[in-house]
């Protein structure tokens, strides 16, 4: 035992020796607490980025130190926005690539960009210029971007209320393309204020939507632009089953989920959400729904959109534009 | 509140008592505390503009009595349950009332081989595997200090320097009769924390220790402990590890009017989560000695030590910290006219019950290091090398001398190649008066003083850290007549200099460094008298004066007075 013991004292005394470190944990204090420098110009790795066709942009710029970087790249006409950040001693293809979408409404058209660079501490701010010669695509089913007014096969059913205005506008506030549908209005005996149904035929294929079967694959967006000091509008999407595929929706047998939005935000916003987490809903409770109670959006035979508000409350107010279904959620 | 479950296991457990209470060979104790403390307090602030938004007096208190029934159904089991009623004052006729299990464990012995134990645990293992080094708590407080320490003591579950953990552990001994004296193993499996179903997984802590007694005085032992998820317990299956196994060995001896005491640890640890795949697993090793010398003729003993703890060595079991810094004080948590979060003073570190864990945290936890930036995690602080050594000398007739030092430096630098090198020094002297001139009533006399010192000579001046931090305590217990002492106490605290404090993500790597700059004086000083009825019950009466002054400004200097009355019992 004491043999043992004293082979443990050698082993420690061998372990004792720790080899020098060669290296040295987090980032160099010196660098964080030197004082600013650009060791690269900021910069942008086109003048004119293609975007319909795939293309990306991608700014650089090196400092001296790792900085909190944010990036806004502003349309010159549509005033869209796109925010970059992050935090690093460089920007490059791994962190400074836009793909051409938005952040802040509206999304962006052929035209004109100016991108600046800021940096958290510094006053200086950089500039770069570009320019987009076509516009992002977003892959996906477009239900309604009202480009090209009310389909011939939609069903739309109006209050006749006070101050009724459930038209399509073009004016500087749409999102998307040139036009939006605005749904306003005040109705107060009912909830309902306006509503569209959007049946699948309007879409070209069968009686149900060209979508996947998996609704984990499957995901709806749209934007809704809630008024200024304006009362609260809902937003109710049904989105309805023909399960057996006798070429209707039977809402005896078949499964209906919705998707209710409160408008109490203001300003566009982009709303995305999973087909499968969307639920059935009565009189806004959840409920079983009365087919077989599994998503199936491949079997959608229509899409209601229902425009509500609490009818005491007065004149209600929202905008509507671009519903689309998309495989992930939508980056606009 | 009272819950059903609650109510279910009471009842249950009077059933128990009962059927127990009614066969006389079964024995039933009782046992548990109460306890009432009423505060009153005065928040001043010294601020450029003055405070009218906080309000400066804040008074309230709780009573609360702990009722636990121990029962022996038979020679081999043993069951206790715990009940806790808790009234806040202000409550009446059941509002502020909680009532709660406060514990609940079950324990036995198998077959006369083999002792079990299920439900609370305090557990322990070795300094660098499973240990509640209390790293921040001031040794030798005074009394008029030390009271509210001891209820945060009892209100943890601090016993030594165990953690309060919910499981089951299992013990048993060996003899034999060649070679090896005895074979002790101890054994525990304990739940961190509890699944949701959906991105938390079950968190385990297992973990044992099979020590060799090859004679009197000399033993090999080994340890191991784990921490891990359970796969297949969430839906997002996190895969976390963090592995720690080490070699033990202690001889003990004597030479003539000497004994010697030998012990040393090492071990190596092991640590991943499948949340940082890009990382690679975190694994290091450590490496502790010391020997102890008495000389029991003249009450002298003295030690020297090595201490090697690797920079990716971690041990959840032994580097959790008992105070959470981050934790609300419960207590003027917002003061100044932007009502900023007060930063905590000498009498919450003390004293604040709502600072400290009950068990092991599996974050590596922030530290303060005004307090303790040498060995933040106790021994185990990880990226430590060097030396200690200390000295102590117990007179018979009542005086007691002890002074430590750690001269320790990184083993890797921090944002740097250049390395921090650290010393701290702690004395302690206390002297019973009254044995020393044979004076019938008890004058208990005591100070001690710590230096730490953490000092940095970067490559370039930005790197460089000087920070220093001082702290002194003095206090005196008198007693007056009979049962009845005066406590006086002083804990005085200065931290001047910078340091930079790494934050770290959850994997523990290092994001970014602040270089906070110290020039900290904290004062506290207390008095109060206590009236002990026997060992276990007393009722003081304290008056505390405690200084917080950033003289940096970083935040406003204020002043808390509080007064408290303190009834506590245990039986």
């Amino acid at each position: 035992m004491k043999k043992i013991f004293l082979l443990i004292i050698t082993f420690a005394v061998v372990l004792g020796c720790r080899k020098e470190e060669s290296t040295y944990d987090g980032i160099s204090i010196n660098e964080l607490y030197s004082d600013f420098m650009m060791l690269q110009n900021f910069s942008i790795d086109k003048d004119t980025v293609n975007f319909g066709s795939g293309e990306n942009a991608v700014f650089s710029a090196v400092f001296n130190k790792p900085v909190n970087w944010s990036i806004e790249v502003t349309g010159q006409l549509s005033k869209a926005k796109k925010i970059l950040s992050g935090q690093s001693k460089r920007i490059d293809a791994s962190n400074g690539t836009w793909d051409g979408s938005t952040t802040i409404f509206p999304m962006f058209k052929a035209e004109a960009c100016v991108a600046q660079l800021f940096i958290e501490g510094v006053s200086d701010t950089f500039v770069v210029a570009t320019a987009i010669k076509s516009i992002k695509v977003n892959s996906g089913l477009v239900i309604a971007d009202f480009e090209n007014g009310f389909n011939s096969a939609w069903t739309r059913y109006v209050q006749s209320g006070a101050n009724m205005d459930w038209n399509i506008k073009t004016d500087s506030l749409c999102p998307q393309g040139a036009k939006y549908l605005k749904m306003a209005g005040t109705v107060n005996w009912d909830y309902l204020i306006g509503l569209i149904d959007f049946p699948a035929t309007a879409y070209g294929g069968g009686n149900t939507l060209p979508l996947s079967p998996n609704p984990d694959n499957v995901y709806f967006n749209c934007l809704i632009y809630g008024v200024p000091n304006t009362n609260e509008s809902i937003v109710l999407f049904q989105f309805k089953e023909d399960e057996n595929g006798d070429g209707v929706y039977n809402a005896n047998t078949d499964d209906q989920y919705d998707y209710q939005i409160t408008v109490n935000w203001e300003g566009w916003k982009l709303v995305s959400v999973k087909y499968s987490d969307i639920i059935s809903l009565n009189n806004g409770q959840p409920t079983t729904p009365n087919g077989n109670s599994i998503h199936n959006p491949d079997k959608i035979a229509k899409i209601s959109m229902l425009d509500l508000a609490n009818p005491s409350n007065g004149f209600a107010s929202c905008k509507i534009d671009y519903l689309i279904f998309t495989p992930t959620p939508l980056v606009p | 509140m009272i819950t059903s479950r609650n109510t279910g296991v009471l009842l249950a457990l009077l059933l128990i008592l009962h059927t127990a209470a009614a066969q006389q060979r079964r024995v039933v104790d009782f046992t548990g505390g109460a306890r009432s403390l009423v505060t009153n307090n005065n928040l001043s602030v010294s601020d450029t503009i003055p405070d009218t938004t906080t309000v400066d007096r804040n008074s309230g208190g709780y009573a609360l009595i702990d009722l636990g029934v121990n029962i022996r159904p038979n020679s081999t089991t043993e069951l206790m349950g715990m009940f806790r009623i808790r009234n806040g004052y202000g409550g009446f006729w059941g509002a502020g009332v909680t009532f709660d299990v406060r514990q609940l464990w079950l324990k036995g012995i198998i077959g006369n081989v083999v002792r079990y134990q299920v439900g609370d645990l305090n557990l322990k293992q070795t300094p660098f595997t499973l240990y509640n080094h209390h790293a921040d708590r001031f040794d030798s407080l005074p009394d008029v200090f030390a009271l509210q320490s001891d209820i945060v003591d009892y209100e943890k579950f601090y016993t030594g320097n165990t953690w309060r953990q919910q499981g089951v552990n299992v013990d048993f001994g060996l003899t034999f009769a060649k070679v090896i004296k005895e074979l002790n193993f101890t054994g525990y499996m304990t739940r961190m924390n509890a699944t949701d179903f959906i991105s938390v997984p079950d968190r385990l802590l297992a973990g044992f220790s099979a020590v060799i007694v090859q004679q009197e005085g000399l033993d090999v032992g080994f340890h191991k402990s784990t921490v891990f998820n359970v796969q297949g317990t969430a839906a997002i299956d996190e895969s976390f590890t963090n592995d720690i196994n080490s070699i033990t060995t202690q001889y003990k001896f004597e030479i003539h009017d000497f004994s010697f005491d030998l012990n040393g640890e090492i071990g190596n640890s092991q640590y991943s989560n499948s949340l940082f795949p890009d990382l690679a697993p975190l694994e290091d090793y450590f490496l502790y000695g010391n020997g102890k010398m008495s000389w029991k003729k003249k009450h002298l003993s003295i030690n020297l030590g090595y201490l090697n703890v690797g920079p990716d060595y971690r041990s959840i079991g032994a580097q959790s910290k008992d105070i959470d810094y981050a934790a609300s004080p419960n207590f003027y948590n917002l003061y100044t006219n932007e009502q900023i979060n007060r930063p905590l003073d000498l009498v919450d570190v003390m004293g604040n019950e709502n600072l400290y864990l009950t068990s092991v945290s599996d974050k590596l936890m922030t530290f303060n290091p005004a307090i303790n930036n040498v060995t933040p995690y106790g021994l185990a602080t990880f990226n430590r090398l060097g030396a200690f050594a200390g000295a102590s000398y117990f007179h018979p007739k009542g005086i007691s001398l002890t002074a430590t030092r750690y001269q320790l430096r990184e083993i890797r630098g921090q944002g740097t190649y250049a390395l921090k090198h650290f010393t701290k020094t702690d004395v302690t002297a206390r002297l019973r008066l009254d044995q020393w001139i044979n004076w019938e009533k008890k004058v208990n006399i005591h100070a001690s003083y710590s230096l730490q010192t953490t000092d940095r000579k970067g490559i370039t001046s930005l790197e460089n850290v000087r920070l220093t931090s001082n702290r002194i305590q003095a206090g005196a217990e008198v007693e007056l007549v009979k049962n009845l002492d005066l406590m006086v106490g002083v804990v005085h605290l200065k931290a001047t200099g910078n340091e930079f404090l790494a934050e770290r993500d959850d994997y523990t790597t290092i994001d970014f460094f602040e270089n906070i700059q110290y020039n900290l004086l904290q004062n506290t000083n207390g008095a109060g008298i206590r009236y002990r009825f026997d060992n276990n019950t007393y009722l003081s009466a304290l008056y505390q004066v405690s200084r917080y002054n950033d003289r940096t400004k970083s935040v406003p200097e204020y002043t808390i007075d509080q007064f408290s009355l303190i009834f506590n019992m245990t039986f």
